[in-house]
């Protein structure tokens, strides 16, 4: 252990690969038939996926009764599922942006697959204000345009700023990944076979030449890029926050929430991306482009931001008391030690004392266990957005409309929805597009910069 | 082979000749003026010497934080800087004389400190197992003992490394890093409540603590950049400090400007949205009179003029820019603490004089004081640390 | 086979320091027209080929300050001038509240913007129809390998080209020519075909935009929830066959609280039949007390003196303290108030009987105080 050589840079891709080997591995997906494996594992998201088509259908049919929403309790499990599904978006745009920012080497090979998810976890997480409303056929008119009422959408209101952040933040996201695909779309077009894909990727590329004078520009966009979408992410579930932090409901309305969200956010959205990169490098053979050390590094970010979620918790705890404001205290006792007492406490596990296991090296490279931490931190992150929403409006102001909420099965088969659609969309991708940023990722590969000797 | 084998030339120069006078000028100055002013008005003294505290608490204790930061991180373009740091993080030595004054003078600058007060004050009364006398003066002896623990760790472990090049003290400083950050945490928001919050006792503000961390982040890497751009200006420091050193302290700026922009706005904005009478008053203070025109001037000068000021890409990068900005991101930090203390003392309008001038040379006399005394003797660069070589190749 | 122009010559290198040296050298032997492709790009080759900085991100700072203030205009116009409305006890124009929405359409147009501008711009793109396509050379640059690419111009041929590329220690040394497709080629973005074509789509997707949710929405059956089978107010019914929709009331309906008067231009019966049905209890009175503060004190004063607030707009009213109205029945007052008298209006729409009622109590309190007995002192 005491080994370690500070003196030397680790390597990010272990083994110092070829060039051409690295285009090989991260193009064999594509160019080979998907096995029985694949198809195994489709089947059971695409299963998923129709359990909550069906549980969407029954709500447009029998309408949003289905569902536990109830007074007092009228945001339940779809706005949970919303945040929750937002905050998994993060991870990918803080690894693909702000690592870039913070010249993190190791990020490159998983920036791609990360950026990917953040699309896909958007997409699911659109779904969910869209049913919320009751009339999805309606959501035109979130858009601010000069319609027929002459009214206009209520500027002030952070539902609104919601329609904003979300639509900007899928069109950067989408941008960005884009953006950084264009390279690769050409390595793909020059070693295809086949005549159609050929003529696919040409499309794709946009006749990229690999040439430096694009390079210098393109690198230029990528940076402006990653400068936008750093406060872009910040402000996403900034805004999300300020959905509840806006009003004046008890356990709702703390200053603290912005940045709370964003750890949380970046949390668990790195919990879903250690898990799906686990199975992806095993799967692919990606180990060492995927390297442990590169999980290692996940895992420190993991425990960094679990302890300034458990910091944001104990500060709303300190807070409440020292407010000497009653409604405030009792909320969070009420958390703490009310009907939703299990939900509170399977969240503190999760998220605060789980994580804290990373503090060890040894946990920190182990895959299995680092792959079950990863799932409780994902668990753990459902339940904060549950506490959130759910204590605070099942025992408001009003002890006369208290009132217990109890998700239906519909509601359940939503989530599992969601699920479904989102991992189908994870597997498509891992089989259409290259998963691993082949420029990227030879950029960062020993030997692929020149030494600094001549200088 | 725990010893790695890195060579940099380097020979000690000390500090230039200017910077010594200029530091034992403002020192006398400042304590002159800081004398004057608790002979003639005590109290406004004592909330002066509040956002004099706070300023060393923000370059000492900030530093420390960079410090185990780039540890924790294995950040390798700071590491030749990171002796500035260390010598910066010697302030918090300085901090407990700084704390005396004002804990003397508790009863006239903190509310709650009047038992009858608090009796007669449901909501204070409620607080009162937290805000007290007796549990303050522990809380403040306990944030000292960790600061100044810390800060005798890490500069004694580097200090030895100097000399052995034992990687060994590497891993050592990794270790004691991760255990420093949550108590920086809690110390950091805890003294941040305790000295500035209290100041009005009954409002309330989750933030608070983070608000106060972007500050304190701003505050030390301002100090930190200015003095590594004045050594290496005057060829104190090392050779091979380029541009992309400097862009990575430019942007590091850039990037907490906004952090402290997005933190100040999400509190203002929550807490004027809900519109709670418990909460907004604290802004309205800040709003009453010419005080107006100072929160305005807070903005400005906080925000907006260092954000346009640092957006390009060459201005990052540009040395004499740099050097401005962070002298200028300084004193924005000295105005934030000021804005947050002083509408208690003058709820009226803000007042400006030789009393708050005194006080702020005293602040910066003593920053370059403490910095001057380990910098003539000590190496400014941490010549044994075995990611100095990669440091000053580093290239972006 | 097409006939062949030549495009340029190239070379091929295995190095990222060999590629570094050979564009250095490159640049400064004086060719004009010569490129690098690397298959990712190579740290200092921008200074190595004498490359300017980008001007890309001023692009960016432009198109972001036009979304930040384009969202400010618009959120100030749509809520402080087009159609203000009280949101939450705030201003109209709520500063802070729009902060979130002018941050997320700088990024939103400041991003997009500037991939296009990047991509249509800088690039040319998209242009699948380069002479280095499709070539071995472009094969092995995507891959693993390093190559430069020079155009011959007025002072190097491409004999001169190629011996430069052997004395840099290059391999693969080729010429590449042009085929007619790709020398006929134009960039697609900027022809009037295709901005025509953008046009076009432009204006039929707004068109369908505006369609859908003006016009589709409203047709059946989309028309959701407007159509119900019940009477609208004002609306004829085929229902019933005089086509009224509503109903008249049937005949001596009376409204509530609204008695017809029956001495109309009769003063004097009104006042011998008429009889205050109110009882001179508290709540009477002090509903009294409201409606006369209300209705009458304007002309006839607080204290009914006739000393009128209209400051001599309208005539002042006698006094109400004179012998003539202290010895009035209750009727007779009722009569004064239900029918008007002179230049004072009927108030029979604003006061209900019992109102009125209740008002003339009130109006006796006045005149007693004004006109106390001695038993009344005691």
């Amino acid at each position: 252990m005491s080994s370690i050589d500070y003196s030397r840079e680790l390597s990010v891709i272990e083994g110092k690969p070829a060039l051409r080997e690295i285009d090989d591995l991260i193009a064999k997906p594509l160019e080979t038939k998907p096995n029985i494996k694949f198809f195994i594992g489709l089947g059971i998201t695409l299963t998923m996926l129709a359990i909550g088509v069906i549980a969407i259908g029954l709500s447009f049919y029998y309408g949003t009764g289905l569902w536990g929403n109830n007074n007092p309790v009228g945001w339940g499990f779809p706005i949970v599922n919303f945040v929750f599904w937002v905050g998994i978006g993060h991870a990918g745009t803080l690894i693909s942006a702000i690592l870039f920012l913070l010249r993190q080497k190791w990020r490159n090979g998983i920036a791609r697959f990360a950026e990917g998810m953040t699309i896909f976890a958007v997409m699911t997480a659109l779904i969910f204000p869209l049913i919320h409303v009751g009339r999805p056929w309606l959501a035109g008119y979130l858009m601010p345009y000069p319609n027929q009422h002459s009214l206009w959408v209520n500027f002030t209101s952070p539902l609104l700023w919601d329609v904003f952040a979300v639509s900007t933040y899928f069109t950067v996201s989408f941008i960005f990944w884009y953006v950084g695909l264009i390279p690769d779309f050409a390595v793909l077009r020059d070693r295809t076979k086949t005549k159609i894909k050929k003529a696919i990727y040409s499309v794709f590329s946009l006749g990229w030449r690999n040439s430096n004078r694009h390079w210098q520009h393109y690198e230029m966009v990528y940076l402006v890029l990653a400068g936008f979408a750093t406060p872009l992410v910040l402000s996403v579930h900034t805004i999300v926050s300020f959905d509840f932090a806006v009003s004046i409901l008890p356990g709702w309305h703390t200053t603290i929430f912005p940045p709370y969200f964003v750890a949380g956010a970046v949390f668990s959205g790195f919990a879903m991306v250690q898990n799906v990169l686990i199975v992806i490098r095993k799967v692919f053979n990606y180990e060492h482009i995927i390297t442990i050390d590169t999980l290692e590094k996940m895992n420190k970010i993991i425990v960094l931001t679990g302890t300034l979620v458990g910091y944001a918790y104990a500060m709303e705890f300190f807070i409440a008391w020292y407010s000497g404001v009653q409604a405030e205290q009792f909320t969070f006792v009420n958390r703490a030690f009310g009907p939703y007492a299990w939900a509170y406490w399977i969240m503190i596990t999760c998220n605060v004392v789980f994580p804290q296991l990373f503090w060890s090296k040894k946990i920190r490279r182990s895959i299995p266990v680092m792959f079950v931490i990863a799932v409780f931190v994902n668990v753990g992150m459902w339940f904060e957005r549950f506490v959130i929403t759910v204590t605070s409006l099942s025992r408001d102001f009003l002890p006369s409309s208290w009132a217990y909420y109890t998700p239906t099965l519909t509601d359940f088969g939503i989530l599992i929805g969601s699920f479904g659609f989102f991992f189908t969309f994870v597997l498509l991708f891992s089989k259409t597009l290259p998963v691993v940023s082949i420029a990227e990722v030879k950029a960062v590969v020993d030997g692929s910069q020149p030494s600094h000797e001549g200088h | 082979m725990s010893e790695h084998n890195t060579n940099i030339e380097y020979t000690h120069r000390g500090i230039p000749p200017v910077l010594s006078r200029v530091s034992s000028a403002l020192l006398l100055i400042g304590i002159l003026v800081a004398i004057i002013s608790y002979l003639t008005d005590p109290v406004r003294s004592a909330f002066n010497n509040i956002v004099l505290l706070m300023l060393l608490t923000s370059v000492g204790v900030g530093s420390l934080f960079l410090i185990g930061i780039e540890y924790l991180a294995g950040a390798v373009w700071s590491t030749p800087f990171r002796r500035v740091f260390e010598f910066l993080a010697s302030v918090v030595l300085v901090i407990p004389v700084i704390a005396i004054p004002v804990y003397l003078n508790v009863h006239s600058v903190y509310h709650w400190s009047h038992t009858d007060a608090v009796a007669a004050d449901k909501i204070l009364s409620g607080k009162e197992p937290y805000l007290n006398e007796t549990f303050f003066l522990i809380r403040l002896i306990a944030y000292f003992v960790v600061w100044i623990v810390f800060y005798f760790i890490f500069t004694s472990n580097s200090k030895k490394q100097d000399k052995t090049k034992d990687q060994k003290l590497t891993k050592r400083n990794i270790r004691f890093s991760a255990l420093f950050m949550p108590l920086f945490a809690l110390t950091l928001t805890f003294s941040a409540i305790d000295f500035l919050m209290s100041l009005e006792p009954h409002w309330f503000s989750t933030i608070f603590g983070v608000y106060f961390f972007a500050g304190t982040v701003l505050a030390s890497l301002a100090a930190g950049t200015f003095l590594v751009i004045m050594f290496v200006q005057k060829g104190y420091f090392i050779k091979g400090i380029i541009k992309d050193h400097y862009y990575s302290f430019g942007a590091l700026l850039f990037a907490f400007i906004n952090f402290w922009a997005y933190i100040a706005f999400s509190q203002y904005m929550l807490i004027w949205y809900a519109n709670l009478p418990e909460e907004t008053f604290w802004f309205i203070n800040k709003w009453e009179g010419s005080w107006m025109y100072f929160s305005i001037f807070l903005i400005i000068t906080h925000f907006l003029v260092p954000y346009f000021a640092l957006l390009s890409q060459p201005s990052k990068m540009n040395e004499k820019r740099l050097k401005f900005m962070s002298i200028w991101i300084l004193f924005a930090h000295i105005i934030d603490l000021y804005w947050l203390v002083l509408p208690t003392f003058n709820p009226e309008g803000f007042v400006f004089s030789w009393n708050e001038i005194g006080f702020i040379i005293l602040g910066l006399g003593l920053i370059l004081t403490m910095f001057n005394w380990k910098a003539r003797k000590e190496n400014i660069i941490p010549i044994g640390d075995p990611k100095l070589k990669r440091g000053l190749d580093f290239r972006l | 086979m097409n006939k062949k122009y030549l495009y340029g010559g190239v070379g091929l290198f295995d190095s990222p320091d060999d590629i570094i040296k050979a564009a250095s050298e490159t640049s400064e032997k004086g060719f004009k027209k010569f490129d690098v492709h690397t298959p990712y790009p190579v740290h200092g080759m921008d200074s190595a080929m004498k490359l300017k900085p980008s001007k890309l991100a001023y692009f960016s700072l432009v198109f972001g300050l036009t979304g930040t203030f384009s969202a400010l205009a618009l959120m100030y116009w749509t809520s402080s001038i087009d159609y203000p409305v009280i949101i939450g006890g705030k201003p109209f124009f709520s500063f802070p509240a729009y902060v979130p929405i002018m941050f997320e359409l700088t990024v939103l147009l400041a991003a997009v913007m500037t991939v296009v501008t990047l991509i249509s711009i800088f690039f040319k793109f998209p242009n699948i129809s380069h002479p280095l396509h499709d070539t071995q050379y472009m094969k092995a640059v995507s891959s693993d390998r390093y190559g430069i690419c020079i155009e011959p111009d007025e002072n190097h041929t491409i004999e001169e080209i190629e011996l430069f590329l052997k004395s840099l220690g290059a391999k693969d040394i080729t010429k590449i020519y042009y085929d007619d497709e790709e020398l006929k080629y134009k960039n697609v973005i900027l022809q009037p075909k295709f901005l025509l074509f953008l046009a076009l789509i432009a204006v039929i997707v707004s068109g369908a935009t505006y369609f859908s949710l003006n016009k589709l929405m409203f047709m059946q059956p989309f028309n959701w929830m407007r159509e119900q089978a019940k009477v609208i107010p004002q609306e004829s019914s085929a229902f019933f066959t005089d086509g009224f929709g509503m109903r008249m009331p049937v005949e001596g309906t009376v409204a509530r609280e609204n008695l017809p008067y029956l001495f109309k231009n009769q003063p004097e019966e009104a006042g011998k039949f008429l009889i205050n049905p109110l009882e001179a209890n508290e709540e009477n009175l002090n509903l009294g007390k409201k409606k006369y503060d209300i209705y009458c004190s304007p002309c006839h004063g607080y204290f009914g003196e006739g000393d009128s607030r209209l400051r001599g707009q309208f005539p002042n009213p006698p006094s109400i303290h004179s012998e003539k109205v202290r010895n009035w029945s209750d009727g007779r007052i009722f009569h004064v108030v239900t029918e008007g008298q002179n230049i004072m209006p009927s108030y029979s729409t604003q006061l209900t009987n019992n109102e009125r009622w209740a008002t003339i109590l009130y109006l006796r309190v006045l005149q007693r105080s004004f006109n106390a007995k001695e038993s009344d002192l005691r």
